[in-house]
């Protein structure tokens, strides 16, 4: 055992390392402990093997010691306090009440009105908030009692606010994107402008898949009429906050006159302005304050963990050696890409999307470079017809777009759950049957982002 | 706030929780607070150079200095909740005796990692301090944000130690409640909670108690 311990190879300690990671992961260690343990552990034992333990276990302890404070103070970081800041503040802004009703005043007499003003206030409201499941929560409580006073159907307005809570994380403000960002080493605003399109384009096949079904079948929801031009246009004051966070990171971004992180801070101060407007007090921006410190932490330690085992996998090339065996698979690299993607549908039912984006990236995201053809391969050469730059990003956009997807997937989607925990009159089987249309879309969707890479790509290849 | 998850009483575990909560909880408002400034920096920043032409002096550095903050002070606040990010599913299959034995493990091994980032970090602080370190645009010593990351690893320890013990007690007494632990929840009621830590979920249960 000793004398395994000592000749391994680092490509060996790797694999083992990483598989005990996973068992940590398992086991319900705590996913940056379990990260940052298998790092240093992986760490002494490849010093360990080079220069005998005692010097080995020193040096792994200072490297290990250097990475918390080094990696949580990377700049482009800064900008995911202010997203989550955002996020905590937007209910006490009064948006969901606002947006609501501003959107069912806009499009209450399309066919099923209501529920497509469910889907573009929960759209509004998920993208600033940045919380899928939360927002599902309080739009079960805002929009669910107005469509069932309509004579809504029970499943069909559980389902579309369990499947517009997972609008939350491609329309900027995105806090789960950021991290991608840092992770995979690419720009940030750049994968922020990339996933505006495909955020509102899902919106919009949400809205339209409302529309088409209460065509197709009249007692799911009837339209909402009666709204004056006046009365629509006064409802617009109350939701311009949204428009104005969602539109300075735009311009921040895409215009080149801020960074990210000025951007998110002007977004903050315009909703906790309005949230002081609205009556907050200082109990509840206390509340607002711990519960953001809390996130903040929580995503923190999550990446420098991750970045120390990253640290260790460098050692062991164990990502290059993951990219060699999935681009030498014979297969179409489409097969495999949906092998991996269908990987994730199953880790998203049992685990956060930013632990799993974080826990699987290091390794997932050089093996998906490989398959396109590498890091410097250019679109026409690809398999993906993306250059690796475009691949990257993406990626990301299909791969968070499948975390959400995973809260409305049968049998544990979170969103579900809520919906139904919130609605005692509704069951949880319910919200599944109503979420099905959405979740087929939302197959749809990926599936069309997959074929057509120029949806993601063209925004910011304008910038 | 999410503390009602964990159950309190009149035992020497559960004060001594209740005291370390106290000062977990200044230390994540410190963080919050920090996360203000920081808005309030950058706001500051982008107008200053917009309208004025004038941005913050050393703006990059004082930015760095409140991420160490932010990003470690809450870190021992952050367990106490159960907030750190974990795969529970084979947890909540377990129940009594063998759930503590499972998470008393698990806590024991983020106790050993902690106090050996202690020690690893303690060195970079010191490494720092001894060369006198200092930010690249307006020369602020860079010890005290890296001092902040053992200090802070030293309050997760503690909070460790104490889970710890709640766990060992309940191992030896076979309760099925512990003091100061969080317990594992099924997905409705987290995300409720979470809901609830966005000011909505308590609002609108009046608001339709009272229509009914």
């Amino acid at each position: 055992m000793i004398e395994f311990m000592s000749t391994a190879e680092p490509l060996q300690i790797g694999v083992i390392v990483s598989f005990v990671m996973l068992i940590f992961v398992l086991i319900g260690v705590r996913v940056a402990f379990a990260t940052a343990g298998a790092g240093f552990l992986g760490l002494v034992w490849i010093f360990s093997a080079k220069m005998g333990f005692e010097k080995g276990f020193i040096v792994a302890v200072k490297m290990a010691g250097t990475i918390p404070h080094s990696k949580a103070t990377t700049l482009s970081l800064s900008l995911i306090p202010t997203f989550i800041l955002i996020g905590y503040l937007a209910y006490h802004a009064g948006l969901t009440k606002a947006l609501f009703e501003a959107a069912k005043r806009w499009v209450g007499w399309l066919p099923g009105g209501l529920g497509v003003a469910t889907v573009f206030s929960t759209a509004g409201f998920a993208a600033v908030s940045g919380a899928s499941v939360a927002t599902s929560a309080v739009f079960a409580r805002v929009a669910i009692p107005e469509m069932l006073k309509m004579g809504y159907d029970k499943r069909f307005a559980a389902g579309v606010v369990a499947a517009g809570g997972t609008l939350a994380s491609l329309i900027p403000p995105s806090a789960i994107l950021v991290i991608y960002a840092i992770i995979v080493e690419q720009d940030v605003g750049t994968l922020l402008m990339a996933g505006f399109i495909p955020g509102i384009v899902s919106a919009f096949i949400y809205g339209g898949l409302v529309v088409f079904l209460a065509l197709m079948n009249k007692d799911l929801g009837p339209p909402v009429r009666g709204f004056t031009w006046k009365q629509r246009f006064e409802s617009i004051p109350g939701t311009l906050p949204i428009f104005f966070v969602i539109f300075i990171i735009m311009v921040c971004i895409y215009g080149g006159v801020g960074t990210p992180t000025e951007a998110g801070a002007l977004g903050a101060g315009v909703i906790m302005a309005m949230a002081f407007y609205k009556g907050m007090r200082w109990s509840t921006l206390k509340d607002a304050l711990m519960e953001s410190s809390k996130l903040t932490v929580m995503i923190f330690t999550m990446i420098w963990g991750v970045l120390l085992y990253v640290r260790f996998l460098g050692f062991a090339d164990l990502p290059n050696a993951f990219s060699a065996w999935i681009a030498g698979i014979d297969q179409s690299p489409y097969i495999t890409l949906l092998f991996i993607l269908l990987a994730y549908a199953v880790l998203g039912m049992f685990m956060d999307a930013i632990g799993m984006l974080l826990l699987t990236l290091p390794v997932v995201y050089p093996a998906i470079i490989a398959l396109n053809g590498g890091p410097l391969v250019t679109a026409a050469d690809s398999a993906f017809g993306v250059s690796s730059t475009g691949c990257a990003i993406w990626f990301g956009i299909i791969v968070v777009k499948m975390a959400e997807l995973c809260l409305i997937t049968p049998p544990i989607g979170l969103n579900c759950f809520v919906v139904a925990g919130v609605r005692k009159d509704i069951s949880v089987q319910d919200v599944f049957r109503g979420v099905t249309p959405f979740f087929a879309a939302d197959v749809l969707t990926i599936a069309v982002l997959i074929a057509v890479p120029s949806i993601v790509l063209w925004l910011p290849s304008m910038m | 706030m999410s503390s009602s998850i964990i159950r309190e009483d009149s035992t020497r575990l559960s004060k001594f929780d209740q005291q370390l909560f106290k000062l977990e909880s200044w230390f994540s408002l410190i963080g919050g607070i920090t996360i203000s400034m920081l808005v309030a920096l950058a706001i500051a920043n982008s107008l200053g150079r917009w309208l004025f032409n004038l941005p913050v002096t050393g703006y990059i550095d004082w930015v760095e200095q409140f991420m160490a903050v932010f990003a470690f002070i809450g870190i021992a606040y952050c367990q106490r909740l159960g907030g750190h990010i974990r795969m529970d599913i084979l947890l909540s299959l377990m129940k009594g005796r063998a759930l503590w034995v499972a998470e008393w493990a698990s806590t024991l091994f983020m106790l050993l990692i902690t106090a050996v980032l202690v020690y690893g970090s303690y060195f970079h602080f010191y490494r720092a301090f001894t060369n006198g370190d200092s930010s690249m645009d307006i020369g602020i010593p860079i010890w005290p944000a890296k001092l902040l990351v053992p200090v802070a690893l030293s309050f997760l320890m503690l909070r460790l130690l104490l889970q710890l013990w709640a766990y060992s007690r309940a191992i030896l007494l076979g309760s099925e409640q512990p003091v100061g632990v969080p317990f594992i929840e099924d997905a409705a009621t987290q995300a409720n909670r979470e809901a609830e830590s966005l000011g909505a979920a308590s609002e609108y249960d009046k608001e339709s108690q009272e229509q009914s």
